[in-house]
């Protein structure tokens, strides 16, 4: 990539769902472009197979019955919520907001 | 204060055994050595209270295994359940775990005493500790050097023997390097030997559960018991129960032992070759064959591994909303700003960086032009090792590049957190296990370690070969020289 706009650092921090302050974007924008320099580095690789390692374990057909099992407790399940409303989990508001 | 906790495994379970010491002793010592070395900064959270009960709880029960009764250290990217897991992340900082990670699981149920959770590199990027929200550990070799990392609370723990094993995680040497810099055993099995159910995910297709100890033999004991396929975790692997002790000991002649050309390049320093070429002279005096190879791509790992890694880990991190669990801003005016305030406030530095490149290789064509390529190289590099294999049994090399750096050395370029992992990296990528054996020290009394490659699911030869290092160089690895 030859360079990276502000533009783009804002348009990638956006798609990351991560809120940059104005301040703070030229730092990123300086240490992103380092980053992504790196990984230009695979653009010259030539002669490579076409098979993907997508994971490096061999899978066999080893999935569990399709049965239930211990679930966790609601409560539990409940705890680490940090806006909780009786059994619902509290959210900002979605619609007509 | 005794010193119980210096003593071998098999002297602590004999002692456990003909009741000379009770848990509760063994406890307390680990507590008072963490409260003596608390500058060290190895643990983010204790768990005095409950390791002293179930001491006592233990007391009266039958002593059935080699770790009955001995006090661990869990790297804090591992649930314990109603113990905090933090990820050394301002995220995770107040997360009560609701289950125990499979490991867990299986270091309870062999009535071993967890007694904290270690630091390490907010969720596990990083290769100094630096980047842990609260604040770096140190090295107990000099303590203005950095521990390595990710896994640095667990290898500065073990280094100073504060405790006599530790659980670390691996992703692109997380393990092996911390474990070089602070001078002690440390192992990533196999992708698929251990179950990665209830470790925060950070790559998934790298992450793996391995022992940190001060010995061998300790090592292989500790990996016996946390190996073995989960239904809880895909991708745990099912194989025969195997001891990884049972070659310890046993003669090293014959072996053939393979040295990728790369790691011995000047990318590594002078006073870390001259121990390495001693240690392959070592070998080669008795009666191992040791040859010099190549492995395609291999200078192309760190590429892959920045690609893959932060593609994986944008992924895995987006369940930080705010919403379930973490951190969450308060009084958002819409849930877009939900997100990315609680996203912007919760994360460090490093961890946006890496969310963000790879959200970026994600996106659209990227995903072509980065990813996708990348998983194909990878499967060239496995490939390519795997052929090695055919023809040798370990592949060897210096496990870093440095001995252990200043902890304010290095801290403006983002690139260099990886370029440290430069010689671990490619076993990551290829799902090998690995494992770091100290074998020196440089003229400032920093460890040096030697990096021992195995086959698939081969832990065994590795820990052959290891303990023979061991027994043979006989060094003196506390840093406090056994006092």
């Amino acid at each position: 990539m030859d360079k990276l706009s502000k533009e783009e650092v804002e348009h990638v921090a956006h798609l990351a769902r991560i809120n940059l302050e104005e301040e703070d974007i030229e730092r990123y924008r300086i240490q992103l472009k380092k980053l992504i320099d790196d990984i230009d580095k695979i653009k010259d690789i030539k002669n490579y197979d076409e098979e993907m390692l997508i994971t490096p374990v061999t899978f066999h057909s080893d999935l569990r019955k399709d049965e239930i099992g211990s679930m966790l407790d609601y409560k539990e399940a409940m705890k680490n919520v940090p806006a909780s409303n009786g059994n619902f989990v509290e959210v900002p508001v979605m619609i007509n907001e | 204060m005794s010193k119980y906790l210096n003593l071998e495994l098999k002297e602590i379970n004999k002692l456990l055994k003909e009741r000379k010491i009770k848990p509760l002793d063994l406890v307390e010592e680990a507590f008072d050595n963490i409260e003596k070395n608390k500058d060290l900064n190895a643990f983010i959270t204790l768990n005095k209270d409950q390791a002293i009960k179930m001491a006592k709880d233990l007391e009266n029960k039958e002593v059935d295994n080699l770790f009955f009764a001995i006090p661990i250290a869990i790297k804090d990217n591992i649930c314990t359940k109603d113990l905090r897991t933090t990820c050394a992340s301002k995220m995770l900082e107040n997360f009560i775990p609701v289950y125990d990670a499979t490991v867990i699981e299986k270091i309870k149920q062999h009535n071993m005493i967890i007694i904290g959770k270690t630091n390490m590199d907010e969720f596990a990027m990083g290769s100094t500790s630096r980047t842990s929200y609260f604040g770096p550990p140190k090295n107990p070799w000099d303590e203005n050097k950095i521990a390595g990392g990710s896994s640095g609370g667990s290898a500065s723990c073990i280094s100073a023997r504060l405790v006599p094993l530790a659980l670390g995680t691996d992703t692109g040497g997380s393990i092996r390097q911390p474990a070089s810099y602070c001078g002690l055993v440390g192992m990533k099995p196999t992708y698929g030997r251990i179950s990665r159910y209830g470790l925060i995910a950070f790559g998934s297709s790298l992450d793996q559960i391995g022992p940190m100890t001060r010995n061998v033999y300790e090592n292989a004991a500790l990996l016996n018991i946390l190996c073995g396929k989960d239904e809880k975790d895909l991708t745990s692997t099912r194989r025969e129960k195997e001891d990884f002790t049972s070659l310890i000991g046993e003669d090293i002649k014959g072996m053939n032992i393979a040295i990728p050309k790369y790691f011995v390049t000047d990318i590594v320093e002078k006073e870390i070759l001259e121990k390495f070429n001693n240690t392959v002279n070592l070998l080669k005096e008795n009666g191992c064959n040791v040859e010099y190879i190549d492995i395609d791509y291999i200078e192309n790992a760190v590429t892959l591994y920045q690609i893959i890694a932060m593609g994986e880990a944008s992924s895995n991190l987006a369940r930080f909303d705010g919403i379930r669990y973490g951190y969450s801003y308060e009084n958002p005016k819409n849930l877009e700003e939900l997100y990315s305030k609680t996203r912007q406030i919760g994360f460090g530095d490093e961890v946006k960086r890496r969310i963000m490149v790879g959200s970026l290789i994600l996106s659209g064509e990227n995903a072509k032009t980065y990813y996708d390529k990348a998983l194909r190289i990878r499967d060239d590099i496995r490939k390519s090792f795997l052929k090695a294999f055919e023809k040798y049994d370990l592949i060897i090399g210096p496990t870093t590049t440095t001995v252990a750096y200043n902890l304010t050395d290095n801290l403006d370029d983002p690139s260099k957190t990886f370029l440290d992992d430069i010689l671990v990296i490619p076993v990551n990528m290829a799902g090998l296990p690995g494992l770091n054996i100290p074998i020196g020290f440089n003229k400032d009394k920093l460890p040096i370690g030697l990096h021992i490659i195995g086959n698939e699911f081969d832990e065994k030869t590795i820990y052959k070969l290891a303990s023979y290092i061991e027994k043979t160089l006989n060094l003196n690895l506390n840093p406090k020289g056994g006092e």
